[in-house]
């Protein structure tokens, strides 16, 4: 395996789903006390309703983590159109003691010249962006799941020149859209504002099938997310060598420890790629996919591509 | 108080010329190719037609707009570059852009070109909008199709830069420049190509009577016999969610905010914007001359007149959408 | 495209009847059109005649809309069927290098096929309707490689076509036959309108076969022409 500067560092996205409180915090807890990863983001970025359920445990969460040594960030929201919305972007950058994560353009200028990172919801797709949040005090940019592996590699290259760090997701379900509508209400009947919410039944998002009884999506509140599950294990080798160091993994409710060894392992050249990835699809229910890095149809998995 | 600028699409210059014809006061238009957001087969303009599509509009005293909204790819920053640096050559009244980069090069290149941001930008929020204008000079924002009309009021309120909101056509339910819906089932996105549910990954197959629309491997609807019939855009398919089969994300229907005139008055909105760059010439001069009429009807303080445009809709079905918070 | 303005009792016509009834006129003479070129050839010599005449048409078309006909021959190759589905044939459309017009079977193997009433295909060539209003109402059935038709409906709603401008444009006898057979076929289906809708039914099946005969010499005046 080549090398890259710095050791690949392990990043934990924000949960996204809408969890009960205990079982985010002890999450969190095994998170911090059992799992290899570098740095956590935490925060409720999918739909400000959710946020007071786990302002709480995030404030615990935090104190664990840091006392465990891990890196924590917190998360701007994904869409901020409503007064609430807003009023909740700007005291979390107002306040933050720790690194911003911006995913809105309105929370990015409110970072302006404070060390921040950029997350996967701000559309980064070219060396120019990126230059330019760069020069407006980015230290770490996450790249869009549907980059291909061209883009990827060009952004590395461009990263390392302008001295910020390349994230890559390379678990998880993939954030597909973000919407005003709840759709998970809808599915239910409901409004948004009197949602009931129902997310919180589907602790990995909603099932959406096609007429034909075909797996497709995964309704999260607000948000859509790939079925199947980004799962770059095989591709972690090549993502290296160009020069990414930072891999993110998205929280499901699975065995998260698994999932991540499974990635440290390989990373750290003990274990092969294709080896993980069965291993990580025996802890799904769905299937995984890296289409989107292999500049195809998202959904689908290419094998023997990987070098 | 000024009247509401009228923004029309054209696909091509005979779509321009029925808009401009129809009582467009500005058209917005895309080069034949990925650098923009309706990067269809046979549509959209050469250097050429923009030329003479400019004339055809300055000599009746309407304004072009060029739409280069898609991303620029990394490591081919150039189609992006030319596109912009070509409509300020040519003359065009403003570009509309979203890529962060692309306006940097715009605002650094071209400092006396009008830059509009997309609605592929998605900005929702008065602090985003503000950081356009100030990076870039960015003069007017599209909003997306995120905000009720009380939100609108407020970021209007709050923010110096123009807005231009939709008012007919079709309708994303998702925000735009967000989605890689269309990229997850064909690997094409509005973002890199140009394209959202491309027709290369369209298929219509019968099936006993019924119409199935499919989008690479996936069914996106099925329509029983007579029943009205919609492009398979995948947010617009019928999916089942939660054990109950229907239009999980959005109806087949088109937006119409003709009705919400007065309030997007109130709500300081300067421009109204007609989506559809790939549809005919006879939608264009349709819904255009409708739109005309009724702002007219509107500026003049007359009953506006609420023209019959259903056969011009999918669905044949017209929505507020995201204007009232109940499409929420 | 203004034609003069039929009559058929002696008062002229507001413009929307009159253009309504150019367009049934119009389709009605591509149906006989089509019937005609469908006779021809059942031989060789006719099938020369019917390239000979289509490939003028084809001629006369680009040079009208050389920028759609340039963006026609830049496509990749492929076949493309329209399907008149109350004409007694259909046409194929070849795309690419080799762009032509032949006619076929309704039911020969195309990358893609739109098939609808002659009256609305005419309308759609010409630009008048929407593509997608079309199909959403189901009039328009779309089979096959949906990128090549939805290219060819782009490329045509580019230009202000009028089909029957560029056939009268034509060298040749169908050219010189096409303005005088337009102005006969309005009159005689206009009086036809009339009395059809004096007659009882039985009278009037009658009368379908009368008309099918006048269409028949107003065919045979514009192949023998």
């Amino acid at each position: 395996m080549t090398s890259p500067a710095a050791s690949p560092h392990l990043t934990l996205g924000p949960v996204l789903f809408n969890w009960p409180a205990e079982r985010w915090r002890d999450f969190y807890a095994r998170i911090a006390d059992e799992a290899a990863v570098d740095t956590v983001i935490l925060g409720e970025i999918v739909c400000f309703k959710r946020a007071p359920f786990i302002a709480d445990a995030l404030e615990e969460s935090v104190a664990r983590l840091l006392a465990a040594g891990k890196e924590v960030w917190l998360a701007s929201p994904i869409l901020v159109g409503g007064d609430r919305e807003r009023a909740a972007m700007r005291d979390l950058v107002a306040d933050a003691p720790l690194t911003v994560e911006a995913n809105d353009m309105g929370a990015l200028a409110l970072l302006d010249g404070r060390r921040h990172a950029v997350g996967p919801f701000i559309n980064l797709y070219n060396e120019a962006t990126l230059a330019w949040l760069a020069g407006r005090g980015a230290v770490s940019v996450s790249l869009p799941a549907e980059l291909p592996a061209a883009s990827v590699a060009a952004l590395a290259g461009a990263g390392r020149e302008l001295g910020v760090e390349v994230e890559v997701q390379v678990f998880g379900r993939a954030p597909l859209a973000i919407s005003a509508r709840c759709y998970h209400a809808r599915a239910h009947g409901l409004h948004k504002d009197g949602c009931q919410f129902v997310c919180g039944n589907d602790s990995n998002g909603l099932a959406v099938e096609t007429l034909d009884g075909q797996s497709f999506l995964t309704v999260n509140g607000t948000q859509t997310l790939s079925h199947g599950y980004l799962c770059l294990t095989a591709e972690l080798e090549r993502l290296a060598a160009m020069g990414v160091g930072r891999f993110r993994l998205s929280p499901h409710d699975t065995d998260m420890v698994r999932v991540i060894d499974a990635f440290r392992g390989v990373l750290d050249g003990q274990r092969d790629g294709a080896d993980a990835a069965a291993e990580i699809r025996a802890l799904v229910d769905a299937p995984v996919a890296n289409g989107f890095f292999h500049d195809t149809v998202g959904a689908s998995y290419v094998t023997g591509a990987a070098v | 108080m000024d009247s509401f600028e009228l923004i029309c699409p054209a696909g091509n210059p005979a779509a321009l010329r029925a808009a401009v014809d129809s009582g467009a006061d500005a058209v917005y238009l895309g080069f034949r190719d990925a650098t923009n957001a309706r990067n269809f087969p046979g549509l959209n303009f050469s250097r050429d037609d923009l030329a003479a599509g400019l004339a055809y509009a300055h000599a009746r005293k309407v304004e072009v707009y060029v739409a280069i909204n898609t991303y620029p790819q990394a490591g081919n920053p150039e189609p992006w570059r030319r596109a912009v640096d070509d409509a300020a050559r040519l003359g065009a009244d403003a570009v509309i852009l979203a890529d962060l980069g692309l306006l940097d090069h715009a605002a650094r290149h071209h400092p006396e070109l009008r830059l509009h941001l997309s609605v592929q930008a998605s900005a929702a929020n008065a602090e985003a909008i503000r950081l356009y204008r100030d990076a870039f000079g960015v003069r007017r924002v599209v909003l997306p199709r995120v905000l009720t009309v009380p939100e609108i009021a407020r970021l209007n309120a709050e923010t110096d830069v123009e807005t231009e909101v939709f008012v007919f056509g079709g309708l994303c339910p998702m925000a735009e420049g967000r989605c890689s819906l269309s990229s997850y089932a064909t690997g094409l996105s509005p973002n890199k190509q140009g394209v959202c549910s491309p027709a290369s990954h369209v298929r219509y197959e019968p099936r006993d009577g019924a119409l199935a629309s499919r989008l690479g491997d996936f069914t996106i609807n099925l329509f029983a016999e007579g029943e009205p019939a919609g492009y398979p855009t995948l947010c617009k398919g019928r999916f089942v969610a939660g054990g109950g089969a229907g239009y999980l994300f959005e109806e087949p229907t088109s937006l119409n905010a003709m009705e919400l005139l007065p309030d997007l008055k109130k709500a300081g909105v300067r421009a109204l914007k007609i989506e559809g760059r790939q549809r005919s010439k006879a939608y264009i001069a349709a819904v255009v001359g409708a739109y005309r009429a009724a702002l007219d009807a509107f500026a003049a303080g007359r009953p506006v007149p609420r023209p019959d445009l259903d056969a011009m809709v999918e669905g044949g079905a017209q929505t507020t959408g995201a204007y009232t918070r109940a499409w929420r | 495209m203004n034609d003069p303005t039929f009559t058929t009792d002696g008062r002229s016509m507001d413009g929307q009847v009159a253009e309504d009834r150019l367009r049934r006129i119009e389709a009605g003479m591509t149906r006989l059109g089509l019937g005609l070129a469908h006779r021809l050839g059942g031989n060789r010599l006719g099938r020369e005649a019917e390239g000979v005449l289509f490939d003028r048409l084809m001629r006369s078309l680009a040079e009208r809309h050389p920028r759609a006909f340039a963006a026609l021959a830049e496509l990749p190759e492929a076949r493309l069927l329209i399907d008149p589905q109350d004409a007694p044939a259909a046409l194929m459309l070849r795309v690419g290098p080799s762009l032509s017009l032949r006619l076929c079977e309704r039911n020969e193997p195309a990358e893609a096929a739109v098939r609808s009433p002659c009256a609305r295909l005419l309308d759609l060539f010409e630009g008048r309707i929407d593509g997608d209003a079309l199909f959403f109402r189901r009039e328009l059935v779309i089979e096959g490689d949906t990128a090549l038709i939805l290219a060819l409906r782009n490329t045509l709603d580019g230009e202000e076509i009028d089909l029957f401008a560029a056939a009268a444009g034509m060298a040749g006898p169908l050219g010189r036959a096409l303005p005088p057979a337009r102005r006969a076929a309005g009159r005689l289906l206009g009086l036809m309108d009339g009395v059809h809708r004096a007659l009882p039914e039985p009278l009037e099946r009658g009368l379908a076969a009368l008309e099918r005969r006048l269409s028949g010499r107003l065919s045979g005046r514009l192949g023998g022409a």
